[in-house]
């Protein structure tokens, strides 16, 4: 069913990884779901000129490429959002670090996912992540948010949240809606709503469009 | 004071000593002995008289402030004369020339600050009291290195001159002492006896007294250089074993990234597809498995390739030789190896390092050499062993950051041994090891 709603909704894909093993096996995935990868690139330059050139609807980049074999796909991702503004990007590596996905969210504007590349295997959730990012949605990875429950800080907001609260947020921070999250918690999506609300009156956040509170809910998680 | 396992060394020197190279003909040893006990009685006489009198005007007038520049004026004469001593030093010591690090005032200073720098400085001190306390020394040897010529020269030619030696009859030879009778024939072979005596013990007796000298300036003059150069030596030798670390790790991190990681990404990918199209399209579903099990293969055989790389088995279990064969054989360019076959099993570590040099070598050969052979010689030389690995390539290879060559320097120097590259543009490349086994 999830199949049959992405095929009509095809995405216009870039790819940037400099394996080439895992970039064909990356655009053979996409096209058999039914996506159309415009560009496949291998490094962070090209990748910038292809989200320019081609405004896709997704880009799916891996953090390490050349020239250094660092961090260039993101530092690529940034600059790419920095003169196509909100474009969505999906950023795919071996290792997952809080501070990585840090850089990703600063500029607040939402449309962005972090995971591991394991993520790629368990198909249909991968997918399902590549269309809530594209829609503008925050993915990360429950790696990442699980780092970042380590890292929380004495005078933190969220201590006033309740576990369950936090539950919800850190599935929000996996990019999950609402649905998804109540299915997960086995709870109605009313008590759901409920503890989103909540959490977002304690986090003082200004009542606005759904979408970017869930975003700066996120990034309230964070830290930053 | 050099001590009693110094001398003996240095004076057998001839028959056991460690480099064969820096062995002299006995004669020219003799001379280079010879003249520099007798250069070094003049230069002791000039610099005890000039050090005494300058110490004690010094320190006598050290209350006034006049004093104060006198003596530093003796620590500058003592640094003279030390100067001097190491460089006549390395003719009696197989030892290459050091020369300490003396304080220096900054530029600028006030004159009140240049005339303290000597004093506060050790090693000026230091040469002040080699330049004094090595008088007697030096008379010592000096006067028995001039009787033993004296001896040598004297009786051995004894016969020439007898004649002119008056010999009445209340004067009494030692033949006569020694019962021998008082015939010019008995006088004659009794001193050329000892002159012949003298003779064969001369470069011996020289030699010791040559180098009884030359260790106590050794001691005073050039220890603690000697000590600083070898601390260098040292933190050199760390630096290198903690980048070499630090390469070593990154490389392998990385190799795990591109290799068997990248690997099984793509397999976990595959078999998500796998999974996927088997309820739709089984034919498709069976090729991709088909693919995910060569990838498995393709893991298997990097993963392999990866650990050999790490330590090999064969080196823990064979030793050097037939690991390296096992590069070579593996090795996309034909290589001739050619190994000591007296070599036997080294130490781990130098083994260790050996292997890893030489398939850093052979890996760089086949990156950018563009070389269609390549010959690696293992040899050992006395507690050397010494690795080359020459090739027919295109050259212009250089100890530079990010080349596989600095690795391999660093590695040796952090085991105490050394990197040559001759590489001229055009090739062909000579990689000489060298390392301490």
């Amino acid at each position: 069913m999830l199949t049959a709603d992405r095929l009509e909704s095809p995405m216009r894909v870039v790819i940037a990884d400099d394996a080439v093993l895992l970039r064909e096996g990356l655009v053979r995935l996409l096209t058999e779901n039914g996506h159309e990868v415009v560009a496949a690139v291998g490094d962070g330059d090209a990748l910038v000129a292809a989200i320019e050139e081609h405004r896709p609807d997704i880009s799916i980049v891996d953090v390490r490429m050349p020239p250094n074999h660092t961090d260039e796909g993101l530092r690529a991702a940034v600059t790419a959002r920095e003169r196509v503004p909100r474009t969505p990007i999906l950023v795919l590596s071996q290792y997952v670090e809080v501070s990585y996905a840090d850089d990703l969210l600063a500029d607040r504007a939402g449309a962005v996912g972090y995971l591991l590349k394991d993520r790629v295997a368990a198909i249909a959730e991968f997918l399902d992540a590549v269309g809530r990012v594209a829609a503008g949605g925050t993915v990360l990875d429950p790696e990442v948010v699980s780092q970042l429950l380590v890292r929380r800080r004495r005078d933190d907001p969220l201590r006033e949240l309740t576990p369950r609260e936090r539950e919800v947020l850190a599935l929000m921070a996996e990019g999950r809606s609402n649905t998804a999250i109540a299915r997960i918690l086995v709870v109605s999506d009313g008590a759901v709503e409920k503890h989103v609300r909540n959490i977002f009156t304690k986090l003082q956040l200004p009542p606005d469009e759904e979408q970017h509170r869930r975003v700066l809910a996120v990034l309230a998680y964070l830290g930053s | 004071m050099p001590s009693v396992d110094d001398m003996t060394t240095s004076t057998a020197l001839t028959s056991v000593s460690a480099q064969p190279s820096a062995r002299r003909p006995m004669l020219r040893q003799l001379a280079a002995d010879t003249g520099y006990v007798l250069l070094g009685f003049p230069i002791a006489v000039a610099s005890f008289v000039v050090l005494i009198a300058g110490l004690a005007l010094g320190v006598g007038l050290g209350i006034t402030v006049i004093g104060l520049p006198i003596l530093a004026g003796a620590l500058y004469a003592a640094r003279g004369f030390a100067d001097i001593e190491r460089l006549r030093m390395p003719l009696v010591l197989r030892q290459d020339r050091v020369r300490p690090h003396y304080r220096s005032a900054e530029e600028g200073a006030s004159v009140w600050r240049r005339v303290i720098t000597p004093i506060v400085d050790a090693q000026s001190w230091l040469d002040l009291a080699h330049g004094v306390v090595k008088f007697p020394i030096t008379v010592f040897s000096f006067v028995v290195t001039v009787t033993w010529w004296a001896g040598a020269v004297g009786g051995l030619l004894y016969w020439t001159y007898a004649w002119a030696i008056p010999n009445g009859p209340d004067d009494q030879d030692l033949t006569e002492l020694l019962g021998l009778g008082d015939s010019i024939g008995a006088r004659i072979a009794m001193y050329s006896a000892f002159g012949l005596f003298f003779l064969i013990t001369l470069p011996v007796v020289v030699r010791g007294c040559a180098v009884l000298e030359a260790s106590f300036g050794k001691a005073l003059l050039t220890g603690v250089a000697e000590m600083r150069n070898r601390i260098t030596v040292l933190e050199e030798q760390k630096r290198a074993a903690v980048s070499a670390e630090a390469n070593a790790l990154r490389r392998l991190e990385r190799d795990i990234h591109d290799g068997p990681q990248q690997r099984l990404v793509r397999l976990a990918m595959d078999l998500g597809r796998a999974q996927q199209q088997m309820e739709t399209d089984p034919e498709a579903a069976r090729r991709t498995l088909d693919e995910a099990l060569s990838q498995t293969r393709d893991t298997l055989a990097e993963l392999r390739a990866l650990s050999r790389g790490i330590a090999p088995p064969i080196l823990v279990d064979r030793g050097l030789p037939s690991a390296l064969a096992a590069l070579a054989a593996r090795g996309v360019i034909p290589v001739d190896l050619t190994i000591d076959p007296k070599l036997g099993r080294l130490e781990p570590s130098v083994e260790t390092t050996a292997y890893f040099v030489v398939a850093e070598a052979l890996t760089n050969v086949a990156k950018h050499s563009g070389a269609t052979e390549c010959w690696v010689v293992v040899s050992r030389a006395g507690d050397r062993l010494k690795i080359d690995i020459i090739d027919d390539g295109d050259g212009g290879a250089h100890v530079s950051k990010g080349h596989g060559l600095a690795g391999i320097a660093d590695r040796l120097t952090a085991n105490g041994g050394r990197l040559d590259v001759l590489s001229p543009v055009g090739g062909p490349t000579e990689v000489r090891a060298e390392l301490p086994c």
